[in-house]
Order: C-alpha cells, then structure tokens, then sequence
C-alpha cells in the first residue's frame, strides 16, 4: 500500500476514533446527526477494507480463478453469473425489511448511544460477517440453504431444529410487523384509506401487468407509484370529509381483524394479482425513500434532541421494559444482526455471484449499508422531542389515558411535552391524536417526515408523515402475504410426511386448511398485542429480537463449523466471539423474560399478577414460546459443540463437503 | 454519471425480473409475447414467493 493510500487509510480509522468518542462522551447537550454519519461511515469503510478483505483473503481463500455455481449450473434461471453490483442491489433489496427501520426507533428509548454503537460494531464484527461466511459457504456448496448445510455440516438434528425455528419464527415476526402496522392505522382516517387503496392499485398492476402490457415492470411500477401518490393526498381529503372520515375510522381490533383476513385472502390468491406487484412496487419506493432519507439526513443534518443515555436503561422504559443489557441488544435486531439473512444469503444470491471475490461486497457490504439504515432510522427517532418521542411510543397503561396524564407523567421523567403541543403536531398531520401509537412506525414516520421538511414542519408535514406511513405499511403487507404463503409451504411440507395429500400445494383443501392455520398462528398473537394494555410492543417485539437473534446464533454455529473444518480452530473466532456474544444476549433476554419476578418483564411473573383469564393466559403461552425457542437452539449448540471438540480432538471427521475446483471460463467482459 | 445511471437502470430491470424475461426469451429462442410472459411469470413467481421475505 502506497503512502498516500496508508495516510487514507489513517485518517479515516481517525475520524471514526473520533467521532464515535464524541458520541460516546458528549453529555448534556444536543449533537449533530453528522457525528454518527460520519462515525459509522468511516467505521464500515475501515472495516470493509481490512477485516472484509481480510476474511475474504486469508480465512476464505475466495478465488478468482474458481468457477462459482452459478457459472458451472447456469440455466438461465436461478443460477446465472450476474455484475457484482446488481448481485448487490439485489441482495440488498432481500435483506432490508422493517426491522432496521423499526428496532432502532424502540431502543431509542435508552439513548442514541446504546442503540447507534450495537448498530455500528454489531454489523461490523457479527452480521456482516454472518452474512458473508454463509453466503461463501453456501456458493462453495452449489447455493445449498441454511437448513441443508445444517444438516451436512452439523447433523440430521440441526437441519430439523432449523425447519421448526424458521417457521416458529416467521409467525412471531408476521404478528409482530402486522401490530406495527395496526398501531399506525388504527384512529386514522387519512393513513387506513391510503393502505386499503393500494391493494385495488396493486390488483390493478397486476392485471396490467398480465393482459394489458406484459413484461413491462418498470413500467407499471412507475404507475403504481403515481397511484399510490394520488392515494396519499386522497387519504387527506377523506379524513376532511364528514362522511368518508367515520368510514375509514377504525378501532385497533377492526384493523387487525381486517389484516388477518388480508393475509389469508392474499395468500390464496393467484400471486401475480396482488403479491408480486406489489413486491414490484414495494422494492423500489423502499430503496427509493432509504436513498431520500440518506441525502435528506445530509442535507438537513438535524440535531439529536434525545440525550445520549436516558434513565431507562435501569429497565424502567416505557416503550418496553428490560435493562439496556440485554434489552438493546435483541430489540435493534437487524440492524445490526440478523438470522433471516442467512436464509437469504443461502437462497438466491450465492446463485447469482459470477466471481468469488464479488461475495465480500455482497455479503458483508450489503449488510453495512443495512447497518446504515438503522442508523438514520436511530437518528430520524432522536431528531424529535424526547416528550414527543416517549408520548407517541408509550403505551396508555404505562403513562395514562389521558392527554393530560400523559404529559404529566412523560414531564415527570424529565422530558417536557405539553397537551397542546401535542395536539398541534396531530393536527399538522392530518391526525386526531399521536398519542400512544406503540410500534415505532408512527415515531419513524414523524421523524422521516421532519427531516423531509427540512426540519420546518409546516403545510407539507402531513403529506411526508403519511407518505412515510404508507412506505412502511406497503412492504410490511407484502412480508404478511408472502410470509403467510411460505409458512404455508412450511407447515406442508412437514404435514405431508403425516398424510400425504397435505403436502400437495394443488390440493385445494389443503392449501385452505394450512393457510388457515398458519394466518389462525400469527393472528392469535397480533389480537392479543392489541388486547395487551402495554401495547403489544413489550412483549412481542423482544420474542422476535430473541427468535431472531437464536437463529443468527443457528447460522453463525454452521459458519463456525465450517471454520473449522477449513483451519482447524485458528479462524474460528471470527464466528465465535459473536455467536458467544448473541448466545450470552439472547439466552439473558430470554432467561429474564420468562422468569424475572417483575411482571413488565416475565412473562411468568405478569401472568400470576394477572392470576386468571386470557390475558394470563397469552402471558403463559409467550413464557412457552420463548423458552421452546431457547431449548431449540440449546440443541443446535450442544449438537455442534459435541461436533466442535470432537473434531478439535481428532475423533470426528473434518473433510470439508465443498464442490470440486473447476477453472473459470468467464472472460471479465462476460461479467 | 452515465454509468452509474446506466448501472442503475440494470439494477431496477434485474429487480423488477425484466432482464430474467429476456433471459427466458434467448433461452427458448421465441419472441415476446402475452402469452410467453405469463409462461415465464407462473414459473419464476412459484419459485420466488416460496421464499420468505426478510424482516
């Protein structure tokens, strides 16, 4: 490396030194959302470029000269040698969902410390390179899946556990990003008349799309996205109409009632009518509104109004409880690491990838740019009023039903917030009321809005709450369509080992009674979030961070093994150290969520406080639920230590299963 | 800029499975039509939505 290249190289390492120890040290007064730009800017570049790189070169070995599946299976569908940076968009339109978006904003509620320094070394020394080995291991196996590689690398037991935590996953996760979507809906005319217009917009880019200009996406997309535009202001002027407004004025039940019979409407029908347009559509405005936030948070530059530490992280927090250990860890997500990545970069992508050295920008820099965007989500939150902030996010049972109460209280804890402000900033909005919309979206929302505006508010407020509103709600539907379609697949597959016309995806009654039974899964905990008087959030939210978080740990033990296989135990830190860190975190926050004696935190202790009835009832059933996913993965781990020490003591084999070397023949024109 | 733009086009045509279309086309040396894109939809939409979308 040349000097001017080193003296780079220094000087940015520097400015993320310096940057995170101004966040980290700055106390008492308001920052400027720069320092955290610019801090994990230069962090994921340092990062990138010499533990990316190192990874990829001295514990990979990736090579050039190595033909990777997607050249030696080419068929023109899933395996095909395709430019790095569209392999990336691609993987990076996968793998960003709401997650980064809406973790951050709940452990806001701590600080912007906490949450900004998970985010930054969380992606840096956990996800990214979750993602990166898995995506490796996979394109060295011909693109095999996560469960696969479980099952070859680890054993027969692994790959089971894995189907079964998947699928246990996808109904917490589906409940969980419907009740985010239900709490912005609920009580607001203008967002529920926005919602329920795309789907007669997304049906009608399908028939488009279909018989009218086949093939033509962008196309459609394009006016799609004018509709959807026209449905934003069109929901403005039905909230103003005395006949329209009551209409579409729904209470949480009905809106939940409404998604569930959605989901199961939507996973039954053909996917061109409504799913894949919708994808189509949903993809691009995601990227779209990420790459606005990005230039509006550089061109605004707001200050972070939220303090660098808040009291709650003694565990007193109103938007969910638990202490900033393990609390903040599990509820950024993925933000910072995620185990669904890993299905991802074992599904489509490592297909795609024409030259392995292309893995490390996909692999472990998608996953940066991920981290990024919980960043500005961490930002948009901590540029509102902490008053604000905490009246919009805490549930009624923790600060009161009323105006009044709820600003007393919320000025209690040290953060002023006034009835009247309030109410004024619903009014911009185009809402009767902003408080306690638990879940995030409408905090995110208020927040993109305010840096949309240049951090003036004014006229065009309510268009950018809305349309931000509309962003979130419109990727999250297409997550509850195509979530319930896969766990659908899931559960048809298991049952057709019991009875084989279950597991025939033509088979009509079958594909009702499973669609049926996994919507009747997810719905059942998205009506009890909506009972729940401490909004849902405190108690669904966690069970998601943990699931998700144990199948990260799930990944990154095939990761270890394969590790090992490859060096014996000299690289093996490079999984290890993380999945000890997730395994420490998750099993912490799982251990205190079933057993702690405070009832806002155990499940156990809320449901013997609550005696008898539903409630204590949900409150038992989350207590099991956490404690199956902990024994799950207790299994995995202990399958893979026996495996791990057996091959380190030289009882087990350790021949590493990878697909034979065959020269490239892809001229770097091809790619 | 041109490039980066172009790059960016690319990028929107193989999210939005218009360049796996043309694919389909030169693979099965037939022209487009209403009825190929269709063809094409039923089998690419059966694999893709048998895969969850992330969180």
């Amino acid at each position: 490396m040349g000097f001017l290249k080193s003296a780079l190289w220094i000087a940015l390492a520097c400015t993320a030194a310096l940057c995170l120890g101004a966040i980290a040290t700055s106390r008492g007064e308001s920052i400027n959302s720069i320092w955290l730009v610019l801090a994990a800017v230069c962090a994921y570049l340092v990062a990138y470029r010499f533990y990316g790189a190192f990874i990829a070169a001295r514990v990979m070995a990736l090579n050039e000269t190595r033909a990777t599946p997607a050249e030696r299976l080419e068929n023109g569908h899933d395996y095909l040698p395709t430019n790095k940076w569209i392999v990336f968009g691609h993987h990076f339109a996968a793998i960003a969902g709401p997650g980064p978006l809406v973790g951050p904003v709940l452990a806001a509620q701590f600080g912007y410390l906490p949450g900004t320094l998970w985010i930054i070394a969380g992606a840096v020394l956990g996800g990214a390179v979750q993602d990166f080995v898995i995506l490796f291991a996979s394109m060295r196996r011909d693109g095999k899946s996560l469960g696969q590689m479980a099952r070859e690398e680890i054993g027969k037991v692994g790959g089971f556990v894995a189907l079964i935590t998947v699928l246990m996953i996808m109904v917490i996760l589906l409940a969980v990003v419907a009740l985010v979507v239900v709490n912005a809906l609920a009580g607001s005319p203008w967002g529920t008349f926005t919602i329920a217009a795309t789907m007669p917009v997304a049906i009608f880019m399908g028939i488009y799309l279909r018989y009218l200009r086949p093939g033509k996406v962008l196309e459609c997309s394009a006016i799609g996205f004018a509709l959807v535009l026209a449905a934003v202001f069109g929901g403005q002027w039905v909230a103003g109409s005395s006949s329209l407004a009551p209409v579409f004025t729904l209470s949480a039940m009905a809106v939940a009632i409404a998604i569930i019979i959605y989901g199961f409407l939507a996973s039954a029908l053909p996917v061109w009518l409504l799913l894949a347009p919708r994808d189509y559509l949903s993809t691009f405005v995601k990227l779209g509104v990420i790459g606005m936030l990005a230039v509006g948070i550089l061109v605004v530059r707001p200050q972070l109004e939220m303090p660098a530490l808040t009291r709650f992280i003694d565990g007193t927090g109103p938007v969910f409880a638990g202490k900033v250990f393990p609390f903040c860890f599990i509820t950024i997500a993925c933000g910072a690491v995620s185990g669904f990545h890993s299905l991802i970069s074992s599904g489509t992508t490592p297909k795609m990838i024409a030259r392995e050295p292309h893995a490390l920008p996909v692999g472990y820099g998608s996953m940066l740019l991920e981290s990024f965007v919980a960043v500005m989500a961490m930002i948009a939150s901590c540029a509102l009023q902490p008053g604000v902030y905490f009246a919009v996010n805490a549930p009624a049972g923790i600060v009161g039903k009323t105006a009044a109460a709820a600003t007393a209280t919320i000025s209690g804890w040290g953060f002023p917030v006034t009835a009247d402000q309030m109410q004024t900033l619903a009014h911009n909005v185009g809402e009767t009321t902003l408080f306690n919309r638990t879940g995030g979206a409408p905090s995110l929302a208020l927040g993109m809005a305010h840096i949309f505006t240049g951090g003036s508010g004014g006229a065009v407020l309510g268009f950018w709450y809305h349309f931000a509103i509309m962003f979130e709600a419109l990727f999250i539907l297409t997550i509850i369509d195509a979530g319930t379609r896969v766990g659908r697949f899931m559960l048809q597959d298991l049952l057709g080992h019991v009875a084989k016309p279950l597991g025939r995806t033509s088979w009509m009654p079958g594909v009702i009674g499973t669609s049926a039974a996994v919507v009747a899964a997810w719905g059942y905990f998205l009506i009890q979030g909506v009972r729940d008087p401490l909004g849902g959030i405190n108690s669904l939210w966690p069970l998601f961070g943990i699931a998700n978080q144990l199948l990260a740990a799930i990944a990154l033990s095939v990761a270890t093994t394969i590790l090992l296989k490859m060096h014996g135990a000299k690289f093996m830190w490079i999984t290890c150290a993380p999945l000890a860190w997730l395994v420490t975190v998750t099993f912490s926050a799982s251990w205190q969520k079933i057993w702690s004696p405070l009832p806002r935190i155990g499940f156990l202790a809320q449901a013997d406080a609550l005696k008898t009835g539903p409630a204590a009832f949900n409150a038992r059933l989350d207590a099991v639920v956490c404690g199956t996913f902990m024994a799950l993965v207790a299994v995995i781990l202990i399958d893979s230590l026996r495996l791990w020490f057996g091959i380190l003591w030289g009882a087990r084999d350790r021949s590493v299963v990878e697909a034979p070397f065959v020269p490239t023949r892809l001229s770097a024109e091809e790619i | 800029m041109r490039k980066f733009l172009l790059g960016l086009i690319e990028m929107l045509r193989e999210i939005g499975d218009q360049n796996a279309y043309a694919r389909h086309l030169a693979e099965h040396g037939v022209g487009h039509s209403g009825a190929e894109w269709r063809k094409f939809c039923d089998e690419r939409f059966r694999d893709k939505y048998q895969r969850a979308k992330c969180c």
